[in-house]
């Protein structure tokens, strides 16, 4: 299997459990899932369904108590943290609910500090930023420093910074809930088109109607495991 | 990163260094203090006595006697060896001594003395005695019958300026020779022992006196400061070798001659040591916190960075270098600050007077009451090399911290 006809995630009979004082929490539960390359899916959901938990598992944020998971082909469940961080910064991008952009970095210092670590050129770096900034309506802003933008810029900022080194895939957890609708409605269409234009692969974690009604693929989740798996036109 | 963090988060980075700047002044103000204080015990000690460095005949220290005394030639070749250019910046002042233990006696008794024979004009600026004059004048080069005595002994003998004493004391040829001698000046040191017994003549009446002619029983070396004793000693060592081979001459440094005011000095210096040693580890566990409360703060900065692909050790490695960068910055500011406004509030020194009176004494040093710092390059160096490596200490649990975070853990964090 090539590396451009292997699915951008694969889980096998996942469980995360957690240890919450005497009890045992199962966060996730015996989820097998595919993505393939190029979807737009929500993993959706009420609070404490395992939306968010089984994200962080395929981001090898957190390692799955048990089951395999590959991404982009690299089977992850064993991988040291060291290979784990080579993983995030290679294959994966993240877009955050709080945003969590740097506040130190200028939103063009935030977009390209994973293409930083990647040790790409500066001036690949300026170009890729330049016409994503300008596909979502940054263009001018590159200069300010997070506590100076909305809501809604930063998000798109960490969208930038999310697809800019090209990972296989991106893990967005509740990327609207901060953002009054408008915002949310234009970040949603920021995402669609670079879904559509450029064939970024978009996971979500999500409870807002929106995103769902956005998404091409809705993965409902109850109590950890997968409740239903409905693939729109 | 690590330089954008501190420079970009400038009140973060002024307070955590704030710690480390006015530790860093408070060492370098109390270095300099204990240091100055301790030069100034050296100095009143070795002035009064034999200097920071003395030449001697090997037996004399023990012996005390006349015979066991430095050979004209020997005098020589220190003196000369003393004026050469490669010393010349280090040496203030060099006196060469006869000393006798000799009975002075006048019409109201008989009192034990030191009789320091002395060229008057080197004496002069060798030690202090002359300054410390209470009535009359210091010993002139042209005095013949002149003494130059303390307060303590004016009194025994009920001598004033004018009054005539007489010293015995065995001469070269073992008889026992008496001098008449006119008192010219009395000072008053302060140390009783000395107010008592140091009698200074010329020293060519000593010669006559003694029948010692040129000799001397040590000559005598003052130093720009005290650190500068095992520079000059070798240069004495080698130009005095054949001397010190045939048992004529001995080099000693003002610890071997003065031991008890050696022992004052390591006994305070390890006082001084212990309550430093407290202000390290305040300053440690200051950094410790600031560092790591930074680090607290920026839990969920540090898991985005390991989100985004930052390596464990790499997170860790910016926190050390943080704390490092803002430790050398931050001590050698307060290092800086605290030479500066030592130099400006306490150059002329710190007058402790009220605390401990005009004249307090021991080990036969008069302690001044005035407190001078001093600054040797070598304690900035030691101050700063000491808190870089508290900082490095105190950043590397910081830096561990950071390193181990829980990356889907720290994302619950709230700011």
């Amino acid at each position: 299997m090539t590396e451009s006809n292997t699915p951008a995630v694969r889980t096998e009979g996942v469980w995360k459990i957690f240890q919450q004082e005497a009890e045992e929490v199962q966060a996730v539960h015996d989820v097998s899932l595919t993505v393939e390359r190029g979807e737009f899916t929500a993993l959706a959901g009420p609070s404490g369904s395992g939306k968010t938990t089984l994200l962080n598992v395929i981001g090898g944020l957190t390692r799955p108590t048990r089951g395999k998971v590959w991404v982009a082909g690299q089977e992850v469940t064993d991988m040291s943290n060291q290979e784990l961080a080579q993983l995030r910064l290679e294959q994966v991008g993240f877009i955050f609910q709080a945003y969590n952009l740097l506040p130190v970095l200028t939103a063009m210092e935030n977009a390209e500090f994973p293409m930083l670590l990647q040790g790409i050129a500066a001036d690949e770096r300026a170009a890729r930023i330049g016409e994503l900034f300008a596909r979502t309506g940054m263009a001018g802003l590159e200069d300010r420093r997070p506590g100076k933008l909305s809501g809604g810029q930063q998000q798109r900022v960490a969208v930038v910074r999310a697809v800019a080194s090209r990972p296989a895939l991106v893990l967005a957890d509740e990327p609207t809930a901060n953002l009054d609708s408008t915002s949310s409605e234009a970040l949603l269409d920021v995402m669609a088109e670079l879904n559509r234009d450029l064939g970024v692969t978009f996971v979500f974690a999500t409870h807002d109607g929106r995103v769902m009604n956005r998404s091409r693929r809705l993965v409902q989740m109850v109590d950890g495991r997968i409740d239903s798996d409905e693939t729109r036109g | 990163m690590a330089m954008r963090n501190l420079l970009r988060q400038l009140r973060r980075t002024m307070l955590t260094a704030a710690v480390m700047v006015i530790g860093g002044a408070l060492l370098i103000f109390s270095f300099a203090l204990s240091d100055g204080t301790h030069e100034q015990w050296i100095d009143s000690g070795i002035r009064t006595s034999t200097g920071h460095i003395t030449i001697e005949q090997p037996n004399f220290r023990r012996s005390r006697k006349l015979e066991d005394r430095l050979r004209t030639d020997v005098r020589g070749k220190a003196e000369k060896a003393l004026a050469a250019p490669e010393i010349a910046a280090q040496v203030v002042a060099v006196s060469s001594r006869l000393s006798v233990s000799a009975l002075a006696s006048s019409a109201q008794g008989a009192r034990p003395v030191q009789v320091q024979a002395v060229d008057p004009v080197a004496e002069a600026r060798f030690s202090t005695l002359d300054d410390q004059l209470v009535e009359g004048r210091y010993l002139e080069p042209d005095d013949r019958l002149a003494a130059y005595i303390g307060v303590g002994l004016a009194s025994s003998l009920d001598l004033r300026l004018g009054s005539r004493l007489v010293v015995q004391a065995q001469d070269a040829e073992k008889e026992i020779a008496a001098q008449l001698l006119r008192v010219v000046g009395i000072f008053r040191n302060g140390v009783p022992e000395v107010d008592q017994s140091v009698v200074h003549i010329p020293l060519q009446t000593a010669g006559e006196w003694l029948g010692s002619e040129h000799d001397v029983t040590n000559v005598g070396v003052v130093l720009r400061d005290s650190t500068a004793v095992a520079q000059v000693s070798a240069h004495l060592q080698q130009a005095l070798v054949d001397s010190i081979e045939r048992g004529d001459a001995r080099v000693m440094g003002w610890r071997e001659a003065n031991p008890a005011l050696a022992a004052a000095i390591a006994i305070d210096s390890f006082g001084n040591y212990l309550v430093f040693g407290i202000l390290f580890i305040i300053i440690a566990f200051g950094i410790v916190n600031t560092v790591l409360m930074s680090v607290l703060h920026r839990h969920r900065e540090f898991g985005v960075l390991q989100a985004l692909g930052l390596t464990p050790g790499q997170t860790g490695t910016i926190v050390l270098v943080e704390g490092l960068t803002l430790t050398a910055v931050s001590g050698f500011v307060g290092v800086t600050l605290g030479y500066l406004a030592t130099w400006y509030f306490f150059g002329d020194g710190l007058d402790m007077a009220a605390l401990m009176g005009e004249d307090m004494t021991f080990s036969g040093v008069v302690i001044d009451p005035i407190m001078v710092p001093q600054f040797y390059p070598v304690r900035v160096v030691q101050i700063l090399a000491f808190i870089l490596a508290i900082g490095a200490v105190a950043s590397v649990y910081p830096a561990l911290r950071a390193a181990r975070i829980d990356i889907a853990e720290s994302m619950k964090f709230e700011r």
